[in-house]
């Protein structure tokens, strides 16, 4: 055992369950040996099932990169980070493309839904590569439309959406795979404040006892939402705040 | 393989989203396939009817003549020749003739003195002539063993012949051979590979040994049907059988050597056009190469959201990869078909015969694909190597 999961393991445990993500000494440096910025310093972080997290802090908090971290979209430059146990440090860069696929869902500011495929065919993209058949991918994809009540709308490119139809989509397409794990980047932040609040609440309704969810947010209304609070600055973890339910 | 199958149809879906980029890619290898087809198929018609005439014809005819050697007026060939010619073990068909000199023919006596400074050829034939020569009567019949055997005065006229002396077809006709009269039961058409024959006489052996020949009547001159390829060779072997022990050499002759030869396209001329084309499909792809790679940066995006959601490096480069292929099999068709439509335009207004080697048809499709994957894997590698972190622009 290292000396980083000792530590961790002073920690209260949260009762019998194992953690979804978790982080253990990480620290990300950007650019070369004279022109260092060390975005992360050594930051360790367990989320659990049932989890409704956020993390908050000014620009240049290290936020950002911990998402790229979160999402194993990047790798750290020292430390380990397990999800479902599985150290994804240690893994292949196609191994660590289908822990994100089927682990998890990505919702994002600025929606990236693909601009030539309809609502369907963006949801469907999520289960595209899995040996699955056309119509049950097509199914499925229509259910999870249906859950963010878009079904009537499926046959619509992004264009011919509105900003919070389109984040609604971006639900669908990272709801479709049943994740573990829901990663949102300031996901009401290209919304106004009605559309805002439609999404929060669409995001708080997905809490469930197997799932975890994670907003990186700089926005205080969509911070104050989560049960679990995060606060970083300066590439530290200053603040892991919990509060039961309002 | 569903894998392959939803990589077809994402690639599918990303070139019809972008119709007018689609057509950009399309140019290159179309116009490319389309001028190579166009010059082959021009270049090969403008010898179409050739071609086809030699297809007809046959390449596998050879005429074995004897050779007249030291001191011998009228060569000539042994009795038994057509046996021993067909010894010769791939020899198919075999007829002899005796081409006879010094017959004055004329179409009635009155004309006797006009007709006896024009030389016709006289020509004592079996009944298999026609056959080998593969050449039809146009009208009445070809002699035949009845005739052989009666001796009886028969003949068949050629065609040029039939012309000159205004011969209507099934006309009850005679023509005088040295002033004796033989009756016409038929007439020969064009023979393209012994033109001779189209202003000649045929008659049966008999009727000639008896009116024109003194002493036995001889062949000296076998036409020989050798099986497809081996004509050359047969040829040799020919001069060996036929003339052996005989007092005469034996000349060969392929008979459809030149006509072979003219039939043949200017390989210059197609060697020139299918460089531009070929130069046409490089530039084609040079154009892939970079209309894909602006390509990826704008769809940066949309490479960055798929890494997302789990796509892997090796799934994003096949995406462009299979694009490129699509790419490459549509502009190969459309190709083929402009390119078929040229020749087919360029043939009907210079009045060629439609000619195109089918092989060219996959190949040109082959050749568009294989140059568009070539264009396309610079692209496809850059999308692969793409950070999703990089193109995502995280809050």
């Amino acid at each position: 055992m290292r000396a980083a999961d000792a530590v961790l393991d002073d920690t209260p445990t949260e009762g019998a369950l194992r953690p979804l993500l978790e982080l253990v000494g990480v620290s990300r440096v950007y650019g070369s040996a004279d022109a260092e910025v060390t975005a992360l310093r050594d930051v360790s972080l367990r989320i659990m099932p049932g989890d409704f997290l956020s993390i908050m802090g000014p620009s240049g908090s290290g936020k950002s990169t911990m998402l790229g971290l979160l999402g194993c979209l990047d790798l750290p430059t020292t430390g380990v980070i397990r999800v479902g146990g599985h150290e994804v440090t240690a893994m292949a860069d196609h191994e660590r493309s289908r822990v994100r696929g089927e682990q998890i869902g990505f919702v994002f500011q600025q929606f990236h839904l693909i601009p030539h495929l309809d609502a369907l065919g963006n949801v469907e993209t999520a289960l595209l590569y899995r040996g699955l058949r056309a119509r049950e991918r097509r199914e499925r994809a229509l259910a999870a439309l249906d859950q963010v009540g878009l079904a009537h709308r499926h046959d619509h490119r992004p264009v011919q959406l509105s900003g919070g139809e389109q984040q609604r989509v971006a639900l669908a397409r990272a709801l479709v795979t049943e994740p573990k794990i829901v990663l949102g980047d300031e996901p009401t932040g290209a919304l106004d404040s009605k559309n805002a609040e439609n999404v929060m609440a669409m995001f708080a309704s997905l809490q469930a006892p197997q799932r975890a969810i994670v907003l990186v947010t700089h926005d205080p209304n969509v911070g104050e939402a989560a049960e679990r609070r995060i606060r970083m600055r300066d590439g530290e973890i200053v603040a892991d705040e919990r509060r039961g339910p309002r | 393989m569903s894998r392959v199958r939803e990589l077809v149809g994402v690639a599918f879906k990303g070139l019809f989203a972008r119709k007018v980029r689609t057509a950009l890619l399309l140019l290159g290898p179309t116009i490319g396939v389309a001028a190579i087809i166009a010059a082959v198929g021009l270049t090969d018609s403008a010898k179409g009817d050739l071609k086809r005439k030699v297809a007809e014809l046959g390449t596998n005819l050879i005429e074995a003549s004897a050779a007249s050697s030291f001191g011998s007026q009228n060569p000539t060939l042994p009795a038994d020749a057509v046996d021993r010619a067909r010894t010769v073990i791939d020899v198919q068909d075999v007829s002899q003739v005796v081409e006879l000199s010094d017959i004055v023919v004329a179409p009635y006596e009155e004309a006797t003195s006009n007709f006896e400074t024009v030389p016709v050829p006289v020509v004592a034939s079996d009944s298999v002539l026609p056959q080998v020569l593969k050449v039809p009567l146009i009208s009445g019949r070809w002699l035949n063993d009845f005739d052989e055997q009666s001796g009886s005065r028969t003949a068949v006229i050629g065609i040029g012949l039939a012309r000159e002396f205004d011969y209507l077809p099934g006309e009850v006709r005679s023509i005088l051979l040295n002033g004796l009269e033989y009756a016409v039961v038929g007439v020969l058409d064009e023979v393209e590979l012994e033109p001779a024959f189209d202003n000649a006489v045929f008659i049966p052996f008999s009727a000639a040994d008896v009116d024109f020949v003194d002493g036995d009547i001889l062949p000296n001159k076998l036409y020989v049907r050798a099986r497809e390829g081996t004509e050359d060779v047969t040829a040799e072997a020919l001069k060996v059988a036929v003339n052996l022990g005989g007092p005469d050499e034996v000349q060969t002759e392929l008979k459809s050597e030149a006509l072979q030869l003219a039939s043949q396209s200017d390989r210059q001329l197609q060697l020139i056009v299918v460089s531009m084309g070929l130069l046409a499909i490089i530039v084609g792809g040079i154009g892939i190469a970079n209309v894909m790679s602006i390509s990826v940066i704008q769809r940066s995006s949309e490479i960055g959201i798929r890494r997302a959601l789990g796509h892997t490096r090796s799934t994003i480069a096949w995406q462009f990869i299979l694009e490129a292929i699509v790419v490459g099999v549509l502009g190969g068709i459309l190709g083929v078909t402009l390119g078929v439509v040229a020749i087919a335009v360029g043939v009907s207004v210079a009045g060629w015969v439609f000619t195109l080697q089918t092989f060219l048809v996959p190949a040109g499709i082959a050749l568009a694909v294989v140059i568009s994957v070539f264009a396309g894997l610079y692209p496809a590698v850059r999308a692969s190597r793409l950070e999703p972190l990089e193109t995502l622009r995280l809050g």
